[in-house]
């Protein structure tokens, strides 16, 4: 068996919880967790289950870290033109 | 382009006439820009895509993701800027046709027939030179292979192996199961809930099984 999946499989089981929000919450609240986040007021006003759902879904996990990239860029203003 | 706050987004795109048709035509930049932005940073699941081809996809995401906010506008709730909210739709929708370019082409009904995951865990073979960490090694993995062949279904193994095992996007098995990702997320939390118990069952807690098994060594 491949150790690193094995390695992930037991740390999901290890990070599961009984109550675990859906793709569909976990999409409602990313925005607000990325601008947070941007605004370095995560510490503030966490949300747990939204993290411990991006630790167990890949493709949210994947959706947030482009939006986080592309909300801080268009923040700095380094948001990338259009091209031609 | 006209920078705007959040209510004037709202107001100018629950208007109608020139003030909502420039709004539109404003967030449609915006999403192109998202969608485009998303589309390069998966470029290499794109290979065989030309940048026109890219362009061509990311304006079709950015419509279909146009659409999703007119019908979404009034689950808008201020709690993050506009745009933020407005990016994860475009953001979904490029990386949904990313994902299903990449794995469009894969045979997942051949992947998911072989092997079965209780045949993997029979190959695996523990890797520690502590002979004592070694037999827990063995011991945790015996009550996982005996819990994912006794306490799992078919499908629920399948999903296990798929998505933990050879990394097959949820959404992509969700749509050749003819399901969604939140149907999906949720057998596979079953399965995770279930195994975690029968393990607790046998005494072994996460902590214990993670350190054994979810570290290197």
């Amino acid at each position: 068996m491949e150790r690193p999946a094995l390695r992930r499989l037991v740390r999901d089981i290890a990070d599961t919880d009984d109550e675990e929000i859906s793709c569909d919450e976990c999409f409602d609240l990313v925005s607000e967790y990325v601008d947070l986040e941007i605004a370095g007021a995560v510490g503030d006003r966490v949300l747990p289950r939204f993290q411990q759902h991006l630790r167990q879904c890949g493709v949210c996990r994947e959706e947030y870290e482009i939006l986080c990239d592309l909300a801080r860029l268009e923040a700095e203003g380094n948001l990338p033109r259009l091209p031609a | 382009m006209k920078a705007r706050t959040n209510a004037e987004w709202l107001i100018a795109l629950k208007s109608d006439g020139h003030a909502q048709a420039t709004a539109l035509s404003d967030l449609r930049v915006y999403l192109l820009r998202a969608a485009l932005y998303a589309l390069y940073r998966r470029r290499g699941t794109l290979r065989d895509f030309a940048p026109t081809d890219i362009k061509q996809l990311a304006e079709d995401c950015a419509q279909d993701a146009l659409s999703a906010i007119l019908k979404h506008l009034d689950q808008f709730r201020g709690d993050s800027r506009f745009t933020t909210w407005a990016y994860k739709f475009a953001v979904n929708a490029a990386l949904v046709a990313a994902r299903r370019e990449r794995w469009g082409r894969v045979p997942l009904d051949r992947l998911l027939d072989s092997p079965d995951l209780v045949e993997r865990f029979g190959s695996f073979r523990d890797a520690s030179s502590d002979p004592q960490r070694g037999a827990l090694q063995r011991e945790i993995l015996e009550a996982l292979r005996q819990a994912i062949e006794t306490c799992l279904t078919k499908r629920q193994r399948q999903a296990l192996t798929a998505v933990v095992f050879e990394e097959v996007p949820l959404d992509e098995l969700a749509r050749y199961w003819g399901s969604n990702r939140n149907a999906l997320y949720k057998v596979l939390h079953d399965a995770r809930r279930k195994l975690k118990a029968h393990l607790s069952e046998r005494g072994f807690d996460a902590k214990e099984v993670l350190d054994v098994l979810g570290n290197d060594g």
